[in-house]
Order: C-alpha cells, then structure tokens, then sequence
C-alpha cells in the first residue's frame, strides 16, 4: 500500500455528445491523482475537477468497481481494459502510470457496440444473444435433486473457466475483426461441459450463433487478442468447442 | 413521546398463516385461490430489478403465463450486484453428514439474527433452501464439486456444518447468470419485456393499490410512464447511504423510498451490516471497498499486535507478541464468529490501538498456517481470484504478506416492511430480496443473501401475487390516468431543481459528505448523543444540497450526475430515518449496537422485554411527524437466548 | 432455423472453409515444394518428375488435381475475402490508437496481413500459372529427352527465369509473404476447425512458425541458387517473344 506523493496526468478523451453525433479525443490535465486510485477513480477526480469548471463530466459506465460486473470498460492506450492482464478498468490501479504520463481513452468500439454518449457504449447485442440460447430451459419447480447426476470435477472445472465471462465486451473491443466469438465461445462451452446442457445443445450453438451474426459482429480470424485482454482468461479453446458444437449441429442437420 | 416520531396505536401483523411451523407454508400455498392458466396473461406485473431476486421472479412468473415489464438501472439485467456476491448459497441438504436439517438452518439463521426475524419466514426460507440448489443445478449453475462428480460444501461464518454451496468466489455472478438466463428465455418467448438503463422514480397508486410506476430512461432522459396489476420492488439494499461500502456505485434506495413516500411502512432502517473482511480505504478519493469473501476465515487466522503501537512488520512480529483475539474471545466459533461480532471485535482493537497499515484502521488476516499445513495450490485452488483482486488494489501479495481487512458496510437488513406474502402496506406492492426487511433480522448470516433472494423469487412470490390477484377484481389502470400525469409533474420539477444551479458543491461530494456522519455515527457503534448530533448534521447538509447543489448537464440526455443527484436526495432522509431508529432502540442487537447498552465484557446486550418488535416507520407527509408501527415478534421455536459464540 | 447453405455462409462457416481449403492448399505446397527442389538435383530428374505429373493417369491425375486446386483457390479467396469484408463492416469508426495486448495473444504481423499476402498470392498464383503452366513448351523448342522419352523442357524454362534478378527478387518478396500467410494459416485452420485444444495450441502455433520458415526458405532457395550458382543456357536457345 502506497501513500503519499501524487501525479498529474495527461488525457486524450474521446467525447462524444450522443449516439450518431461526431466525436474527438479531447485533451484534460488531471491533478492530484494518488497512485492507489482505480483507473475509473481517477476520472472520476477528472470529472470533479471538470464540474469545478463548470465542464460537462466525461460519462463513462461502471457499477461494481470489483471486477466482476461487467459494466465498465475502456480502451486505454489502444487496449481494451487497460496494460495489466487479467484485469478489468475498474481494477486497474493508477500505480501502473508515471507522474506526466499520457493516456488515451476511447469507448469499446464495434458495430455491434453503438456509441450512446462518450465512452458509454450500447452492449445489447449480447442480451439478445444470450436471450437465442444462453441458458437451459428449465421451468421453476420442475429440477431433479441437485446430487442426481454427478459431474465430474475437470468438467466442472472446465465449465467454470467459461462460466465465469463477466460479458464486458473487451474480447469484441480487442478483436480486430470486432468478433464475439470468445463471447458467444464461452457460454455455448459452459453448457456444452455440463450434463444438464446436453437436451438442446445443438440447438442452442446453431441460435446463438445466428445472432451473433445478424448483430453485425465479424467473423473470429484466430488472433487471440480477446483471450489476453479477457479480465477473466477465459481461452479462444472455448472458441473451438463452440465451432465443434456447430459444425456437428450442421451435420445433424439442426 | 418522542420528538422524532408518533408511535401507531395498532401493532402490526404479519399475516402468519396458522398451523405448525413445519406445515405452515405447505398448507397455506396449497389453499391459494389460483388464476386460470390462460387468464394470466392478461396480467402485466411490473418488476423493478434484475438481482437475484428480481431476474427469478420475472423468470417464475413468465413461466406460469403472466406479461412481464421487467426494470433495471444497469445497461443489462446480468450486472445487477447480485453478481458480486463471492462466498456462497447456504441450503440445508446435509449433504456432509454432519448434522444439519431445516430445523437447524432455521435456528441459525433466527439465531444469527439476534432474534429480531418472523420465525415463519425463516422456517419457510430454510424449508426452500434445498429446492433453490436442485433448481440452479438444473440451470448449470457450475457449482464445485468432488472427484466423484457430487457437490461441495464449505462451512461460513456462524454455523457449525458444512452447508454453504460455492461457485469458486464468484457464486453470487454464477446464480445471477442462471436467473439472468431463464430470465432472456422469458424475453426471447416474448413474456417478458425488458427494460434496461430505466430508473423508476415513482409508484403510481390508483385507489390504494399499486398500479404503475414511473421510471427515467436513463439514456434519452424521458420520464416513461408504466401501468399494472402488482409492481414487485426488487431493487437491493441501501448501503451506499454510506457513500463506501462494498456494494456497487450505482446501488440506491430510490425506489424503495420513493414507495415509503407513497405509504409503505419502512422497517428495521438502522439494521445494517458491516462486513469484516473488507480491504481497508486507502485513500480519500476511494469509490468503493471491495469485499474479501468471508470464506478467506475459513483458512485464514485473524491477528493484532498484542502491544499498542506495534508499527513492526507482520514478519517481524513474534508468535508470542501476537493477538488472535477472535479464537482468544470466541473459542467455539474462532475465526468464524458472525459477521456482526467480527467487525465489532476488529473494531474495538483498532479503537485500543492496536490496529495495522497506514492507517492504523486494519488487522491482519493470515494464511500462512494454512498455507503451511495444505500447500499453496489448494488455497490457490481454494480462493482462485480473491487473492490477485487483493494484490491488484494494495499491491500486496498475500500469499508472503498477511492481507490486512476492515470492516465495511455490506448488507442492510432494514428494508420495506413485508407481511408473510411478501407485500408490503401498500396493496399489490410486493417487496423481495435485500429491499424488504424480512428474514435477517438484526444480522444477517454469511451466504443467506443469495439464498433468500432466489426463494423469494423462485418459490414465494407466484403463490402470494397470484392468491392476491385471484381475490381482487381486475381493473385496467391506463397510463392516462391523473396520478401519473401527477407524479410526472412532480418528477420534472425535481429534476429542474437539481439542474438550475451552475456552481457549488458536485453531488458526489455531498455523498461523500453524508457517508461521513452516517459511519462516525451511525455506523458499527452508535450512542444516543452521536445519533443526535447525526440527525442535526444531515438534515443541515440536506438543506445546503438543495440549495446549491451543482448537477451540470441537461435533463434530456446521458447524465449519470443527474442520476446521482436524485438518490442521494434520499439517501439523506434515509440516513435521517436510520438515525433515528437506531436512536430509539434502546438495545444492542445484530448488527446494531448501541455503545450504552453492553454487557460488562463488551458483548451486546438485547432487551427482549421492551424492543422485541419491528419498528416499522410511516411517512405521513411532508409536514407531518412520521409514525411509528411494532410489529411483535413471538418466539415459540427458537428460544431467545443470549447469543453466545464462546 | 438456417439451411446447411447458410451455416455455410455463417461466420463460423466461412472460416471453416477457409480452413479446410487451407488445409488443401498447405498439402499443396508442401508437395509443390518437394517438386521443386528437384531442380537442385539436375534437369532430367526435374523435367521427369513435371513430365510424370502430365501424363499420370493418362493425364487425368493433373485435370482432376488442376480442377481440385482451382476449387480450393477459389473457396479460399471467396471465404477468406468475406471474412475481411466483415471485419471491415464490423467495425465502421476505427480506434485513434490502437496497441497490441501481448501476453497469450496470437495477433501477429502475419495474422494481421492475412488479406494482404492472400491477394499477392493470389496474383502471384495467375503470373506463376501464366509463366509456367502457360509459358513456352514444345512448340517453341523447349523440348528435352529423358530416357529416351521426349518431353518439355520445364528446367531450361526455370533455369532462364530465375537468372534475372527481378523475377527472383519479386519471387523471394512473394514467397516470405506466403511463409508469413502459413505462419498463422497453419495454426488457425485446427483452431477454425474446432480441433485445436487447450494442451495443442501452443505446439500447432510453433509448428505455423516452422513451416511457415520452412517453406518460404525452401521455396527461395531454388531461385536464389540459381540465380547466383547456374547460369543461363546460352542466348541461342533463346525462343522469341518469350515473357521476361
């Protein structure tokens, strides 16, 4: 834990009145930034600095601030989430900069992702796919005793490595082709692990997928760059299952 | 009698169904009045938030057939901060072997909330407890498992068995992510209506009734106007009326205290938890604290230095010239004592001293033993993300360093009064989740959130709204109607207030401001001079809000200062509230302790005698004196005992 | 729910054939290679080995792989330029800054070129097939015996193109894109598949690396010899109106 000395920061924001409206990087000089701050933390010291100046506050989404909801997400110096691995913008702490630094934040951008004000972008292209299949149909009051069918732990294990995606969308900011497949990858594994998963598997990757498409979201050429932004490494393997799932969904004629 | 409030001359009654315990619910779901399956949907039930509680109940309901609106604040109803619940869902299955039955969930849990919960609420919740794993199993909930493929079970603080379901530290997202799921099958049926970045500002009532609600689209800046048959408020706990706590920024009371204005009684307000094992502040700026997941006691033993003004590093400091004050107090319970005596106990060595870190406001929480006695990879394995969350904030690493915790605000158990049915004293307002007061008490139990959540969402509110809605006429209330044209005027002057001044203090430092006086004196300890002083404080910084706060922006747009300002308009009458209940109850309890009435070694000190009750306030008007309704508490199954966990 | 032919035509289909006539096309050329570092060994062993591809099968072996590769040339350009319209589509207002993450990332120089290189191939691929397959044969006295059989003199042609330096430059440029296409295309073509696995992926990406070097040095290895180690038959020989 460090204390004490503080630094002044520069930034290139990307402002952006409203959806369809044009924007720019604009520059701001924040002052007194502690390296214990949060990356989000910080502009919100900028933010404060800007009402002082009677300056509209850079808008920007964030909930939780531990890294798990999802909300919040930035490109900072071109990275989706920011320098540090596996670690959202919430997450990531001012230590990583130098007292003159300069950062350039942008709003994860996508087709599939529309601008609505700044760096608040519209992610509900992800509800809608998940809305296609994410999820195993099963009523309230209709489950069998929990222990009935046991699952064995690397299945479990595995189920929960994709599980865990908070649905932020670094993995479509950082992917050249603005691709979802890590996204979509993820949840169509989960299920496709679990036993429970197994009645509408083929079904379910073909929905999702279509989706996926039709939100306008590019095709995934293999780059990887959504695992290593990905604040949960969640691995493009789970990009391979969801093709296996598809091409045998594709053969069962579903 | 008091000068704060008028004391209702009718006690409360929660609508216990008669008969045993053990048969209670059974029977009385069974007698329900039911709806026609195909009539249902002629209902539109409005539900306002997408936790846990709320995400299972739009799911639930759109099953059986009803039209669902279903509300959120978040940009997708999967970031509700049910999400970052990390330790786990308690059920009562024994799968351990190890004694547990519903029976000793239910007296835990009566227990653990120093007797100040409904006995048959709780029973119910611990009769549930089993049908909430079976069904998030169903859904591929990847709960952890053994290597024979049957579920896991860890222990959690103030229980003696292994009880507690866990999804690594992130149970809370993966239950969330199977209602959120069954919840966009509902969307995708077309059931349900979702209705993202909306937050409701009012509750429309026609003759009484709850009959619509009135939200802001949170990006276009519209005020919406929406009509139905029953509004189920969903929308969590107020925490952040402390402006750091371990909830999500964005977390309010607004729609729970939109409603107390409206008529529904506010219950318990100053039952607040304050959870142990935070990661201390670090600096004045700070957003948040983050939680450490209670479970990290279970491996991990809780130290001061033994001599005031040790500033030695942990290292350095020897076996014998330590204090592992909670297994030296507590040797039954150890390191798992309830949340509410952890924190307190945490306290009181600070207070003496004795406290670590920068601040002086820490102790230490250390895994070496563990570490030592199972290896590095099992508690890796073990607690998987909490530890490189821990490193990222303090840039520590607690695998060579012992992690320093505080306690933080967390959970309140206050909450909207609800009757057995889960509604509150508004007809057709149903309140579920951490929003209503319930079944926690004075303290709640570690991973009883979750549990209580699910069941009310899952397995109690189809039965209560659809008994309520068979016996009541159904009327359509059209979005026409005055009291919403009404309440819309009375919203776009709020609105216009917030926005006329172009200079002063910025909404969040009068946040920052009231989370001050709310955790120096309404905090973990609390004493009648403080809450008196409190009360002057707050109602002096709300005044100097509304007079010079400075929201810039327009009301016709992405304003999320805007948003702000509206709910910490409230958070200061909520804190005023909180002041004052926790002023009257002149007894410690929980979560709430009163420096005045300890016992001799410091322990709480409850009086049965006089504050048996729930306090359940009413607001009568801007004018008027709020009143305040007891709702007595009987105990025929869970004896009320002094709480011991020596 | 979508046809066979649409899923075909998804996001995922279109990688999918990208990969398997990718997969084709790698077959291809490391067999290509082979055939060709036989003009190290000398022209009869070369021009027998060109001269047994045409008549295999009394030449159908050569329609049926010409028509086979022509398919695969084809569906690999098609589905692999609509993967880089969709980028284009996917993304309309681009980052002012944009970084590369690093850590497990497979982003590469060659993976982010994948386009580029493709479509020099691509026109490589029609020069090449118009210079060789198309260029002077019998008719223009390139003709040559081995073992007493009559044939085309495929060495001599080869031999005359690689001993000008710009051929060979161009060629050597040409062939490290195509090291750099198999670099990434290698890897990602089980990934596209859905073969790759947790415990593969670093071994099929080091293994893209190898043949992608591989191929490329062994591909500029027979021009650059020749260029430098044989010289040109004499002028003479030289049949008129011959492409430089």
């Amino acid at each position: 834990m460090t204390t004490g000395e503080t630094m002044t920061l520069h930034l290139k924001v990307w402002r952006q009145r409203g959806p369809d409206q044009p924007g720019a990087l604009t520059p701001y000089t924040v002052t007194g930034v502690s390296p214990d701050m949060s990356f989000l933390e910080m502009l919100d010291l900028l933010n404060e600095q800007l009402i002082e100046r009677n300056e509209l506050p850079v808008e920007f989404d964030s909930d939780c601030r531990e890294g798990i909801c999802g909300t919040c997400g930035l490109v900072i110096d071109g990275i989706a989430h920011g320098p540090k691995r596996a670690c959202t913008t919430c997450e990531l702490r001012m230590r990583n900069y130098r007292d003159g630094d300069t950062i350039t934040v942008e709003p994860f951008r996508a087709r599939g992702f529309p601008v609505l004000k700044d760096l608040v972008v519209d992610r509900g292209a992800f509800d809608r796919i998940i809305s296609k299949g994410g999820y195993i149909s099963v009523n309230t009051g209709s489950a069998p005793e929990a222990n009935t069918i046991p699952v064995p732990k690397y299945k479990t294990e595995a189920a929960m490595d994709a599980a865990i995606c908070i649905g932020c969308g670094a993995c479509v900011a950082a992917c050249p082709n603005a691709s979802a497949a890590l996204f979509v990858g993820a949840k169509v594994s989960q299920f496709a692990l679990l036993p429970q998963g197994h009645a509408e598997r083929k079904v379910r990757v073909v929905r999702m997928v279509e989706q996926m498409d039709t939100e306008g979201f590019g095709a995934c050429s293999n780059h990887g760059e959504c695992e290593a932004v990905c604040p949960k490494k969640i691995s493009i393997t789970y990009i391979a299952r969801m093709r296996r799932e598809y091409f045998k969904a594709a053969l069962a004629g579903v | 009698m008091s000068e704060w409030f008028d004391i209702g001359e009718n006690l409360l009654d929660g609508g216990v169904p008669p008969g045993a315990i053990e048969v209670k619910w059974d029977r009385y779901r069974s007698e329900m009045q039911l709806l026609a399956p195909a009539n249902k949907r002629h209902y539109r039930i409005i539900v306002v938030g997408t936790g846990l509680a709320g995400a299972s109940a739009a799911a639930s309901l759109a099953e059986l057939g009803y039209t669902v609106l279903n509300f959120c604040i978040q940009d997708s109803p999967r970031r509700a901060h049910s999400v970052a619940a990390q330790g786990g869902i308690n059920a009562a299955k024994n799968y351990q072997n190890d004694g547990d039955s519903v029976w000793r969930l239910f007296l835990d849990t009566v227990r653990g909330g120093d007797y100040r919960s409904r006995e048959a609420n709780v029973y119910r919740l611990s009769e549930l407890s089993s049908d909430i794993i079976d069904q998030c199993v169903a859904q591929g909930v990847p709960f952890a498992r053994e290597y024979g493929g049957m579920l896991s079970n860890r222990s959690f603080g103030g229980a003696q068995v292994s009880r507690t379901f866990y999804a690594r530290g992130q149970t809370g997202q993966q239950l969330l992510l199977g209602c959120y799921g069954a919840l966009m099958r509902q969307v995708n049926a077309g059931r349900v209506r979702l209705f993202p970045r909306r937050e409701m500002l009012d509750l429309v009532r026609v003759d009484g009734r709850a009959r619509g609600i009135l939200c802001r689209n949170l990006v276009t800046g519209e005020i919406e106007r929406y009509a139905g048959e029953a509004v189920l408020l969903c929308t969590g706990g107020y925490s952040t009326v402390y402006f750091l706590s371990t909830n999500a920024v964005n977390c309010n009371a607004t729609a729970i205290w939109r409603c107390y204005k409206k008529g529904a009684y506010f219950a318990n307000p100053s039952f607040t938890q304050i959870h142990p094992t935070c990661v201390p502040q670090l600096g004045e700026v700070q957003s948040k604290l983050t939680l450490m997941s209670e479970s990290l006691r279970n491996d991990g033993r809780v130290w001061v230095p033994s001599e005031p003004g040790d500033t030695r590093a942990p290292a350095n400091i020897s076996e014998s010239e330590r204090d592992y004050f909670l297994e030296r107090l507590y040797p039954a319970f150890g390191n798992l004592v309830p949340r509410d005596i952890a924190s307190r106990a945490a306290k009181k060595m600070c207070d003496e001293g004795r406290g670590v870190g920068p601040t002086g406001y820490a102790v230490y929480l250390d895994f070496s033993d563990a570490i030592e006695r199972e290896g590095i990879d099992v508690i890796r394995e073990r607690y998987n993300n909490l530890f490189p969350m821990y490193e990222e904030i303090t840039g520590e690493d607690p695998y060579h360093t012992p992690m320093m915790i505080y306690p933080a605000p967390h959970y309140t158990m206050g909450g909207l009064w609800v009757d057995y049915n889960l509604m509150s004293t508004i007809p057709g307002l149903y309140v579920l989740g951490e929003a209503n007061y319930s079944d926690h008490g004075a303290n709640r139990l570690g991973a009883s959130a979750l549990m209580q959540g699910l069941a009310d969402g899952y397995f109690i509110i189809s039965y209560t709204m659809e008994h309520f809605l068979a016996s009541n006429k159904r009327e359509q209330v059209s979005t026409d109607h005055p009291a919403f044209a009404e309440s819309e005027e009375s919203i776009r002057r709020e609105v216009a207030r917030y926005l006329s001044h172009t200079s002063g203090k910025s909404v969040k430092q009068f946040h920052w401001e009231l989370g001050r006086i709310m955790w120096d004196k309404v905090g973990m300890s609390r004493n009648a001079a403080g809450l008196r002083e409190a009360i002057g404080e707050i109602r002096a910084l709300r005044k100097e809000f509304h007079d010079h706060v400075h929201v810039p922006g327009t009301g016709e747009e992405l304003n999320k200062n805007l948003e702000m300002a509206g709910r910490v308009a409230d958070f200061f009458e909520l804190g005023e509230l909180m002041a004052i209940d926790a002023l009257h109850r002149n007894e410690s309890c929980g979560g709430h302790f009163r420096e005045e009435y300890q016992t001799e070694e410091g322990e709480a000190l409850r009086d049965d005698e006089n504050f048996s009750y729930v306090a359940a306030y009413e607001y009568r008007g801007p004018d008027q004196k709020i009143v305040l309704h007891r709702e007595p508490l009987k105990f025929r199954h869970a004896q009320p005992s002094h709480r011991s966990y020596k | 729910m979508s046809t066979f032919v649409a899923k075909a035509g998804s996001s995922l289909g279109k990688k999918f054939i990208t990969g398997i006539t990718g997969f084709g096309l790698f077959v291809f050329i490391v067999t290509h290679l082979g055939g060709n570092l036989l003009l190290l060994v000398g022209p009869d062993a070369f021009n027998a080995y060109a001269h047994y591809l045409h008549t295999a099968m009394h030449g159908w072996f050569l329609h049926m792989a010409r028509a086979g590769l022509s398919a695969f040339f084809l569906f690999h350009v098609v589905s692999g330029l609509a993967v880089y319209r969709d980028k284009l589509r996917a993304r309309p207002e681009r980052y002012e800054k944009m970084a590369d993450a690093g850590g497990t990332s497979r982003k590469t120089l060659s993976s982010r070129t994948m386009a580029f290189s493709g479509l020099v191939i691509l026109v490589f691929l029609v020069l090449h097939v118009a210079h060789f397959r198309f260029g002077p044969g019998l008719e223009q006295g390139y003709v040559t015996e081995v073992n007493g059989v009559e044939m085309r003199d495929l060495y001599r042609l080869v031999v005359e193109e690689f001993n000008k330096p710009v051929v060979v430059y161009a060629y050597v440029f040409v062939m490290l894109l195509m090291g750099m296409h198999v670099r990434h295309g290698f890897w990602s073509m089980f990934q596209s598949l859905g073969l790759a696995r947790p415990n593969t992926v670093p071994t099929l990406s080091g293994m893209g690396l190898v043949f992608g070097v591989v191929l490329a040095v062994g591909f500029m290895l027979v021009p650059l010899y020749i260029l430098y180690f044989i010289p040109p038959p004499s002028e003479a020989a030289l049949a008129p109106g011959v492409l430089p």
